[in-house]
């Protein structure tokens, strides 16, 4: 909790790293190019890594082996291809139909580590105050339910031990039946108290006047001119990134034919920009790093 | 006709076909990016609906707690991919209506999303739970299907493994999938089929043993503090 807290992306304000996290996963759908894969990847596993510290690294190496095995199951079900390797099963195993697996395969991993990211920086909270404007009703009820979970996670613990002393709850080597009947049991008594509960924190709400004036969130947090400045710098890298997406820089054809458009010329400047959208939390966080560095040792 | 339902035809006869149409000239692996963005477009007129309701506290305390309880039903049972959490959308369908049904699956789903992490799957969790919700409630609305256990708990099996499971599944297809022919989609579905038939087999007992006795346990709390009504009871 301490490293994300110190993280100072995750101060900006919540529109920010929303507007990175969609630009993120969202450009990154749409390039199957080897070169980009690799450099969001570079980025994603840094960001993940600084965020998570050593736990994120045990993350990132649990994703290698299902990299390997996206990888080398892709020719198994498409067979187009030039070079064939080998045959398994009688069918053509080909060297671009392994090639376009890993390019899947990378995606996938760098989305889903993206998405760690996002879970890591884009807190309830934060959800809450970016949407509360829009969906006040939805946004409640995400609240709710959220404070409600561990409410009833607490208490069903509690329903299986007083069923358990009672002897009515499922022994330790008890049948599967008779495990998933007595969950629902279980359930079905959580589902009365939280029903019952309910009602009073309806009145409780009704009381205190819901609904008769706009919602405050609990952030308090203003838009700052660095917010606006980073959203526009994001902006402006995005638009240039969908250009070049439009355009077909990016275009990477594996099966049946590799066609791989090279990164040169005007392609470059595109490439950069993508590099700079996606390094944009890192440099944050080095950046702050840095300046603690200096300030400390100027005492 | 209400606001929500002309958002909810300009969705389905406008938006959503300029989406695909757009996105069949994206490059790439676009298909995801468009099947997420589909199924957002399909939340959006539902949810116009539920805020445009101004729903009372009441309302929305039982609506968080059913969505709470979607959680809870793959957290409490201690058996892998044997969560009933289909059956709960399900009574909420039938015991409130297709409307807050979907309401209370899309939050349940994102909910719980908070807590297994969220991922490129979650527009899409959140689309088809509430869909359960949705059929569930459409199949029971106005006395068209008995709501005896038996009934309630064939239903919601049949939902799922024909529905609401090869939808979750087509999730998984336009993440990983590199081409879409049968052949390289069929492995996909078929892993998915067993999960899909676990889970509708937990929903189909749980409603068969407690759809009754939790559908009384709604209606309860409904007469008794007057919830879900237009005003509140006091």
């Amino acid at each position: 909790m301490k490293k994300e807290e110190n993280d100072a992306f995750s101060q900006c304000h919540p529109a920010v790293g929303f507007f990175f996290f969609v630009g993120a996963i969202g450009l990154g759908a749409m390039i199957l190019h080897p070169l980009y894969i690799l450099a969001s990847g570079l980025f994603a596993v840094t960001y993940y890594c600084l965020l998570r510290g050593t736990r994120g690294l045990k993350t990132v190496a649990l994703s290698v082996p299902v990299f390997l095995l996206l990888t080398f199951a892709n020719p198994l079900v498409n067979h187009d291809g030039q070079r064939v390797l080998t045959y398994v099963f009688g069918r053509p195993y080909t060297y671009e139909a392994l090639v376009y697996g890993m390019a899947i395969a990378g995606m996938l991993i760098v989305m889903l580590l993206w998405a760690g990211c996002y879970n890591a920086v884009m807190t309830s909270d934060k959800f809450m105050t970016l949407f509360g404007g829009v969906i006040p009703t939805i946004s409640l009820l995400l609240l709710m339910v959220l404070r409600l979970v561990p409410n009833m996670i607490r208490k069903v613990a509690q329903l299986a031990g007083a069923r358990k002393c009672i002897g009515r709850g499922a022994a330790d080597n008890a049948t599967k039946k008779e495990k998933a009947l007595d969950s629902l049991n279980v359930l079905s008594a959580l589902m009365t108290w939280a029903l019952e509960g309910g009602v009073i924190t309806a009145d409780s709400m009704k009381a205190r006047g819901y609904g008769t004036e706009k919602r405050s969130s609990f952030r308090m947090q203003k838009m700052k001119s660095s917010d606006i400045i980073l959203l526009s710098v994001m902006a402006v890298l995005a638009a240039a990134i969908v250009r070049l997406i439009a355009g077909g820089g990016t275009a990477a054809d594996y099966t049946p034919i590799m066609r791989i458009t090279p990164v040169t010329g005007e392609h470059l400047a595109g490439f950069a920009a993508y590099c700079v959208f996606l390094s944009l939390p890192t440099v944050l966080y080095i950046k702050e790093a840095v300046q603690w560095r200096i300030s400390r040792s100027g005492i | 006709m209400k606001k929500s339902q002309i958002v909810m035809f300009v969705m389905l006869l406008a938006v959503i076909p300029a989406t695909l149409l757009l996105g069949m000239r994206l490059p790439g692996r676009s298909y995801y990016l468009l099947s997420a963005v589909v199924a957002l477009e399909i939340l959006v007129p539902f949810f116009m609906a539920f805020e445009g309701r101004r729903p009372r506290p009441r309302e929305l305390v039982t609506v968080a707690v059913m969505a709470a309880l979607v959680t809870i039903a793959r957290v409490a049972v201690p058996l892998p991919s044997f969560k009933p959490t289909f059956a709960v959308i399900m009574l909420a369908g039938i015991a409130f209506g297709p409307e807050t049904g979907f309401i209370v699956g899309a939050l349940g789903a994102l909910g719980s999303d908070f807590f297994y992490g969220q991922g490129p799957f979650t527009p899409w969790q959140m689309m088809a739970y509430g869909m359960a919700g949705v059929l569930s409630g459409l199949g029971f609305a106005e006395g068209r299907l008995a709501r005896k256990n038996w009934v309630m708990g064939v239903y919601c099996f049949v939902c799922t493994v024909l529905f609401i499971g090869p939808l979750l599944d087509t999730s998984t297809v336009t993440i990983i999938a590199t081409k879409f022919t049968w052949e390289n989609m069929l492995p996909i579905y078929l892993s998915g089929f067993p999960v899909n038939v676990m889970q509708g087999l937990c929903s189909f007992i749980t409603l068969f043993f407690f759809g009754n006795a939790i559908l009384e346990k709604l209606e309860r709390v409904k007469t008794q503090y007057g919830m879900m009504e237009s005003e509140d009871g006091i």
